[in-house]
């Protein structure tokens, strides 16, 4: 745990509040992660934030690091990404390093189905997808593509819709996000990326 | 005025004044009311005897309630609280406080004074909320009383009086006048539906003059001292503010503000703990002293048949603890990311309630500037996303004070998604259109977000969509909620009550859920 990562001091519109005062921050690090991702990070569809646990640890660090710059979690129409961003804009590459550790003591719980699709038209669909994220969406680290599988579905149906509708992904500094663009914008409406995601749903992990 | 009014027109002028709707919510607003039943006195039955360990999941209002009252009656009580303070949104922020919202941690450097304080949560107490003044009663927390309307207290309106301030009781008084003028023409047209005998009609329209300050015999309004002066008044004749035309009022929809203020739950009298909100709190946690453990956040709820199993992180390490029952106030759009087993339909009610979005903010005036203007408290209003300034009843003549500078409870969004500095700015920018010198006045500003602070998440839990209200849908939901499972896991805080955002709303679950508890310890007793 690394303590006192964060300067306690806020500069706001020339009115300073610099507290350094005396009080005791040993209570207080950048370990946030689980109010919104659950407990071990195993995801929480309440606030809409999803499994860190598993999450491969390239791809958690490049993500911050996204949300850090503001190259993700910026575009006000991607609620969620907007709620990340500000917590992410804090961290140092310590603290970064950190935090990926850390997620990356919790053990992969696996995520309740909670889209209705049709799985067997959503197979097909899945094709495009299999290039770079696998045939059984276990991800591949030199595309730089992330696992699909035993993520929370909820989670894939907003991501694939941030990226058909350019919420997410249009950041020039987000290579990866411009390759995701057009393969979500290829799926056709909401029901072709709820197939697709009830397809991943039954890749298990 | 000139010509009589209709009544058709009456009431068209009436919507148009307020709003339908805005009639409407008042109406309900005033008859709806919650009524608090007696005073809390739970008389709660012992445990059986190897079956009274209790875990309470959340330090909130309805937990320290939950815990108090069962270990007055008996039972061994843990409240695992995942924060480092007790109290959830019953917050104060006075010197040294840490706010703890995600990404923009702030602490409090205001001069450390016992009246230099923000109550960032719950801030009122209604002199109806009986179960609430009860523990204030019973635990010692001193009250003092809290003031909301002031009619010395500014209104402003880009839409009216070409955005200049005007007092509330300037905007109270004209409005009085105008309706009341409408009253009277409406009366001595005869077009009310009751007839009234002739000496009942000189009671009502005693009443309609003494409502409005209306001229005595024409029966119309020109003015009133209840506006104030200009000046004078004591050693020279007072010189009456002119009268505003009521057209000229009528473009802002807060005029009935400086009506409603005053009305139902947010009427006199109101209280305030003395030293801050979470003086209430305070006196729970003295009670309970290391029955609370903090910075315990629950990791895992498994009922089983006869109790429950919690998992919980403390000092570095995973504990848990099985106890025969459970009382759980964390807030349900994070309890949705805790392993737990509960039955589908249980899970559904708590997916299905939205986080609430209030915000507030507050800043350390460098002197009490309002009480120059004659200001002692109360709130003042502008149609901004502040919303709201609120002066200090607290503190009165001291040299500074702790103005709260913006509450948006429904729209909060807009400061939340904004930086410290944008939000700073924004309160700044908005404020100064009430007091123009408010920029050079004010300093060390606190913001709070409540759909982003730390182990919280959102403000009160709102059921349904949007504001369309209480469907059957919604009730199946709640019903469902409320119910127990396995007759060993309750689900309580101001979310499971009908009436969100009040600390009465809180305590009212807990009684509920421990009298519900209750009858089945009674029953099992009876039957073992």
């Amino acid at each position: 745990m690394k303590h006192s990562l964060l300067a306690l001091t806020l500069a706001a519109g020339g009115l300073s509040l610099n507290a350094a005062a005396e009080m005791d921050t040993s209570y207080y690090n950048d370990h946030y992660c689980t109010t919104c991702h659950g407990a071990d990070g195993g995801g929480s569809e309440g606030v809409q934030a999803p499994r860190l646990a598993g999450m491969e640890p390239w791809y958690l660090k490049r993500q911050l690091e996204h949300f850090r710059a503001g190259i993700r979690g910026t575009h006000k129409e991607d609620f969620q990404g907007t709620e990340m961003q500000p917590m992410a804009a804090k961290l140092s590459d310590d603290s970064i390093a950190d935090l990926v550790q850390w997620v990356g003591t919790w053990k992969y719980m696996p995520t309740p189905v909670t889209i209705a699709g049709n799985a067997e038209a959503g197979k097909a669909l899945y094709a495009t997808c299999a290039s770079c994220h696998g045939t059984s969406g276990e991800g591949n680290a030199a595309l730089g593509a992330p696992a699909l599988a035993g993520q929370n579905d909820w989670y894939l149906v907003t991501q694939l819709q941030n990226f058909k509708a350019g919420y997410r992904g249009k950041d020039p500094q987000d290579t990866y996000g411009a390759q995701m663009g057009p393969m979500a914008a290829s799926l056709a409406d909401e029901a072709a990326i709820n197939n697709v995601v009830s397809y991943i749903n039954t890749l298990g992990r | 005025m000139s010509h009589s009014v209709s009544r058709r027109e009456f009431m068209n002028l009436l919507s148009a004044t307020f709003g339908t709707g805005a009639l409407i919510q008042l109406g309900s607003a005033l008859s709806l009311l919650p009524m608090t039943a007696k005073a809390a006195s739970l008389s709660l039955a012992a445990p059986m005897p190897g079956k009274g360990k209790v875990v309470i999941l959340g330090a909130g209002i309805s937990g320290l309630t939950v815990a108090w009252e069962l270990t007055k009656a008996g039972y061994d009580c843990t409240v695992l609280e995942a924060s480092n303070r007790a109290g959830g949104r019953v917050f104060t922020v006075r010197s040294g406080t840490v706010i703890d919202e995600i990404g923009n941690r702030q602490v409090c450097d205001w001069d450390n004074e016992p009246h230099m304080y923000f109550n960032a949560g719950a801030a009122r107490i209604p002199s109806t909320h009986r179960n609430l003044l009860h523990y204030c009663k019973e635990l010692g927390v001193e009250l003092e009383m809290f003031i909301n309307e002031s009619k010395t207290a500014y209104m402003q309106d880009d839409n009216m009086m070409g955005g200049k301030r005007v007092r509330n009781g300037e905007v109270s008084t004209n409005v009085r006048g105008f309706l009341a003028e409408l009253f009277a023409k409406c009366y001595t047209t005869a077009q009310l539906n009751e007839p009234f005998t002739e000496s009942e009609s000189e009671i009502i329209l005693g009443l309609i003059r003494q409502f409005g300050d209306l001229d005595r015999n024409k029966m119309t309004y020109h003015g009133s001292s209840r506006a104030g002066y200009v000046s004078g008044g004591l050693l020279d004749h007072g010189v009456e503010k002119e009268m505003i035309e009521f057209k000229n009022l009528m473009k802002s929809r807060l005029i009935g503000n400086t009506f409603t203020a005053n009305e139902g739950e947010t009427g006199p009298m109101l209280m305030q703990p003395v030293g801050g909100m979470d003086m209430v709190i305070q006196g729970f946690t003295r009670k309970l002293g290391d029955k609370v453990i903090y910075g315990a956040p629950v990791v895992g709820v498994q009922i089983k048949e006869n109790g429950v199993d919690v998992a919980y992180d403390h000092d570095g390490k995973r504990h848990s603890i099985s106890a025969d029952y459970c009382f759980n106030c964390i807030p349900a759009h994070l309890m949705t990311g805790i392993p737990n087993n509960y039955p589908e339909d249980y899970l559904t009610s708590m997916r299905s309630i939205r986080r609430g979005e209030a915000y507030k903010s507050a800043f350390q005036a460098k002197y009490r500037f309002w009480e120059d203007e004659d200001i002692y408290g109360g709130i003042s209003w502008i149609n901004a996303p502040i919303s709201q300034i609120w002066y200090p009843p607290q503190g009165i003549h001291k040299a500074k004070g702790i103005i709260l500078s913006a509450y948006n409870f429904g729209g909060g969004m807009v400061f939340t998604k904004m930086s410290q500095e944008e939000r700073v700015e924004a309160a700044l920018a908005q404020g100064e259109k009430l007091h123009p010198n408010y920029r050079d006045v004010v300093e060390k500003p606190v913001t709070i977000a409540w759909h982003r602070m730390n182990h919280m998440l959102g403000c009160s839990a709102r059921w349904g969509s949007g504001f369309s209200g209480w469907t059957d849908e919604v009730q199946t939901l709640f019903d469902r909620l409320q119910q127990p499972v396995n007759g060993r896991h309750y689900f309580i805080g101001d979310q499971m009550a009908y009436h969100g955002a009040w600390q009465e709303s809180a305590i009212a679950s807990a009684h509920w859920a421990l009298e519900d508890m209750d009858q089945r310890v009674r029953s099992m007793a009876a039957q073992a």
